[in-house]
């Protein structure tokens, strides 16, 4: 079934200038590659606000994002599209086969 | 917005006219082609030199005739990465054989400079911090070229030549790299 | 090191390299200094190679015309290792992508780069790309003259245009000198392919227009012969008039392809021939000098005489069902008797298509050195090839391929799979295609079935932007999102031999991803079963049409 792209809950991202990496702006306006610590905005007013802060604190970063994101009963965050699952956590295959480093 | 010439900043002596402006009886003008191709007559009869305003989807070929009587003539970047201007201006220097000032206006960076001189662009007006340093620089950036342009400069392939061509627009290569012999290469 | 029969590179290319890293260097730290804005630096790094992927950004190097030396692959492995993670991609264009590169490293990179002649310009932006070629190029037995001396007469003209710096979008040129076209020509925006006219005179025809993307189109022949030496004069003022021409007021039609498309092949012809007619003659026509003396570079590597008979690789073909099926499919005629052209599949079972770790590019250019006069070739298939291997070291070179898991006899097969990276690393994709890739090729692992399957070539691109070429995939595979779901479209028929360049048709609804495998599977039933004599997938699909495939599949998923 189609999910809820549009998501209710909403993480700040974007990729961090000097190493492209992903990031995630916390509550304390700091950028953190740490998706659990993102501060998340809960409505579509305060998406617009923590935008409004990512652009602030937008130095050293490039291309901004809201990432919807959904909370399990215990906190921990997850972004609703693939994409956004990638972001966070990386490639969904090994990178380089264990054989591939074998030769030397 | 500031003038650049490669010998630095410079005063812009040119009025700036927009269609429904009354032309002044003297100075330098710049006027749309639109203007030009409307009141031509007019134009050049008046006191004071006349400079054309090109829009980067016009036709240059439009000023064939009248190359010997303009000053200015002025090509637009409606943003940097619109690269038309460049086609343009090579057509106006090369093709055409336009001597008078010409003008980059709009989105005006520095790192387009190398590029722009190439084409035989020789006024920039830009507001970028850093631009006239970036000028200066700009044409010995690159020692080596690949390409004949309108810089008057010999591209590598002919400086590897043994018998490099020299031809009038293009200046023997660095020191040592011609002889003075001219060859004709079937042009 | 031995030396090298392909360009090498002068004062002057050298000079023009490092004077280009400083300026990059300079634009780098204007940029992390905030001088310059992302919007103003974007072009800056997109045309020295650099792009922003989904987790770093990523390093596209040109392998021009495809051609590497033993050392400069060592190199790139030693790269790797240093900027990167210690493997790279090769991609459809016979560029090699660094998927984790940092920016603040990314001038080193390129200098690095630049100590073994090669470099990242113009591999990416609205500019002329990396000129592509046959990767047999100089080896091939069908060969009329060698296509990479026009690449690099290409390359150097290309290079740092004044003119053709900012074009309405990128442009991408492929040049071969074989009547079986290997470099997919008629799919590029200008193919040129050299010919032999009744006049006994050689000249290309130069075709415009072609390109697969969005709005996939085979490109139209914009003149049939064109004197070689009139080559740079007749590109120039065909990217003039696209320069001044093609649109810019939408990403999605400003590819030559739509200019031809709107304008119509005439009109094009007509324009390019206006602005070719004040040109011919001129500055850009080019001496017999320059011309022999790139030539000569490329002058065919002295191969000692060796035995085109071998009692020993007589014997292991006996022996070894897997090396017979190994020279069948990955070992081709070469100009030379008793040599063969050799590829090392990149796709070993279950692998990313197209991808070498650092020890595996060490690994080829070891073999390389021993048995093919340290060159390697990069295969728009994604592949590597070993242009000059002699027949009696080709059990040596199966061997040590192996080590590497390079020798699966897979070339042309099911498991040769052209992939995109999809949405695992970029930013543009829809849906992931490696992993796809992986699960077909763990499907069809067994040799002698792929065998048995004959000539199939799957090619997956995760969004229409199709870097995976699936219009051309005899079973081409597109992925899309639906809903944040992703689904593959499958299409049939698609095709780039010479004069049968074709576009694919789809076959139906998006499979769901866990469907795929089955889907092809029943794709390849359907044609095991309907086949004729001698007939490969894609000329069954062509005699039978869509409708048994679709049937079949629909009934499966």
């Amino acid at each position: 079934m189609a999910k809820n792209l549009a998501g209710d809950l909403l993480v700040a991202s974007a990729n961090r200038l000097v190493d492209g990496v992903v990031v995630y702006l916390d509550d304390a306006g700091q950028w953190t590659t740490e998706l659990q610590r993102a501060a998340v905005a809960r409505d579509k007013r305060g998406g617009e606000i923590l935008l409004e802060r990512a652009r602030a604190e937008g130095f050293g970063v490039v291309d901004l994002l809201l990432v919807a994101v959904t909370e399990d009963v215990e906190g921990v965050l997850e972004p609703v599209s693939l994409r956004e699952k990638i972001r966070a956590s990386g490639l969904t295959f090994d990178a380089i086969a264990a054989e591939a480093v074998r030769y030397a | 917005m500031p003038l650049f010439r490669e010998t630095g900043v410079v005063d812009d002596v040119w009025t700036k006219l927009a269609d429904d402006q009354t032309v002044p009886a003297d100075g330098p003008v710049l006027v749309s082609l639109t203007r030009w191709r409307g009141a031509r007559a007019a134009l050049l009869a008046r006191r004071g030199p006349i400079g054309v305003a090109l829009a980067n989807s016009d036709a240059v070929e439009s000023l064939a005739g009248d190359v010997s009587r303009l000053d200015l003539v002025a090509l637009h970047f409606p943003k940097f990465s619109d690269g038309r201007a460049y086609s343009q201006a090579r057509l106006l220097r090369g093709r055409m054989g336009y001597g008078g000032e010409l003008r980059a206006t709009g989105s005006v960076l520095r790192d387009q400079l190398p590029f722009m001189l190439r084409c035989g662009f020789d006024a920039f007006e830009s507001d970028q911090p850093g631009f006239a340093d970036a000028l200066a620089g700009a044409r010995t950036l690159f020692s080596v070229v690949y390409q004949p342009a309108e810089d008057g400069r010999t591209p590598v392939s002919f400086l590897r030549l043994s018998s490099p061509v020299i031809r009038g627009r293009w200046p023997a290569g660095p020191e040592g790299e011609s002889s003075s012999e001219v060859t004709n290469y079937n042009y | 090191m031995p030396d090298t029969y392909f360009y090498r590179y002068d004062r002057y290319d050298r000079a023009l390299l490092s004077e280009r890293i400083a300026q990059f260097r300079d634009q780098v730290r204007r940029r992390l200094a905030g001088e310059l804005t992302e919007e103003q630096f974007k072009p800056l790094r997109l045309t020295n190679g650099l792009y922003l992927q989904l987790h770093a950004y990523m390093l596209r190097i040109a392998i021009p015309y495809g051609t590497l030396s033993s050392r400069q692959l060592r190199k790139l492995a030693e790269i790797a290792r240093k900027y990167d993670r210690g493997y790279g991609h090769f991609t459809t264009r016979q560029n090699l992508q660094l998927n984790w590169i940092k920016l603040e490293d990314a001038p080193d990179a390129v200098a690095a780069l630049a100590e073994v002649d090669m470099h990242s310009i113009q591999t990416s932006g609205n500019v002329i790309r990396n000129v592509t070629a046959d990767h047999f190029a100089g080896a091939a037995i069908d060969e009329i003259e060698d296509p990479r001396i026009w690449c690099e007469i290409v390359r150097q003209w290309s290079t740092l245009h004044p003119e053709f710096s900012f074009l309405p979008r990128k442009f991408k040129i492929a040049i071969t000198g074989s009547p079986n076209d290997r470099a997919a020509v008629r799919v590029h925006d200008i193919g040129l392919r050299l010919w032999c006219n009744e006049r006994r005179k050689v000249g290309f025809e130069v075709i415009v227009g072609g390109g697969l993307g969005r709005t996939p189109m085979i490109g139209k022949t914009l003149r049939e012969f064109l004197p070689k030496d009139e080559l740079l004069a007749y590109l120039e003022a065909t990217l003039r008039v696209y320069n001044r021409y093609g649109r810019r007021d939408n990403l999605y039609k400003s590819r030559i392809k739509i200019l031809v498309h709107e304008i119509g092949v005439e009109k094009m012809r007509e324009d390019v021939e206006a602005e070719y007619a004040e040109m011919k003659d001129g500055a850009l026509k080019l001496p017999a000098e320059t011309i022999e003396a790139i030539a000569r570079q490329f002058a065919p590597p002295p191969l000692p005489h060796r035995p085109a008979a071998v009692a020993e690789v007589e014997a292991l073909k006996l022996s070894e069902p897997n090396f017979a099926l190994w020279l069948k499919s990955n070992v081709a005629s070469h100009r030379m008797a008793g040599y063969r052209i050799v590829t090392a599949s990149l796709k070993p079972a279950g692998a990313p298509p197209g991808d070498a770790s650092a020890a595996q590019m060490e690994g080829v250019a070891d073999i390389a050195d021993s048995y093919s006069q340290g060159e390697i070739r990069v295969s728009h298939e994604q592949n590597l090839v070993l242009p000059h291997v002699a027949v009696e070291d080709l059990p040596a070179v199966w061997r040590a391929l192996g080590q590497l898991g390079f020798a699966e006899a897979n070339l042309g097969k099911i498991t040769d799979i052209i992939a995109c990276p999809g949405l695992d690393y970029c930013a543009l994709a829809n849906a992931r295609s490696i992993p796809v890739a992986q699960r077909l090729s763990r499907h069809f692992a067994e040799i002698a079935r792929q065998h048995d399957i004959g000539d199939l070539k799957i090619k997956i691109s995760g969004c229409i932007n199709a870097c995976g070429h699936h219009h051309v995939g005899h079973i081409g595979i597109l992925g899309v999102d639906k809903n944040g779901v992703e689904l593959y479209q499958l299409s049939l028929g698609g095709d780039v031999d010479f004069g049968k360049t074709a576009l694919g048709t789809i076959l139906g609804p998006a499979v769901a991803a866990d469907k795929v495998v089955e889907a092809v599977d029943s794709l390849v039933a359907t044609y095991l079963e309907n086949r004729g004599e001698g007939e490969r997938f894609v000329d069954t699909f062509r005699r039978i049409g869509l409708q048994p495939f679709k049937e079949r599949v629909y009934a499966a998923v």
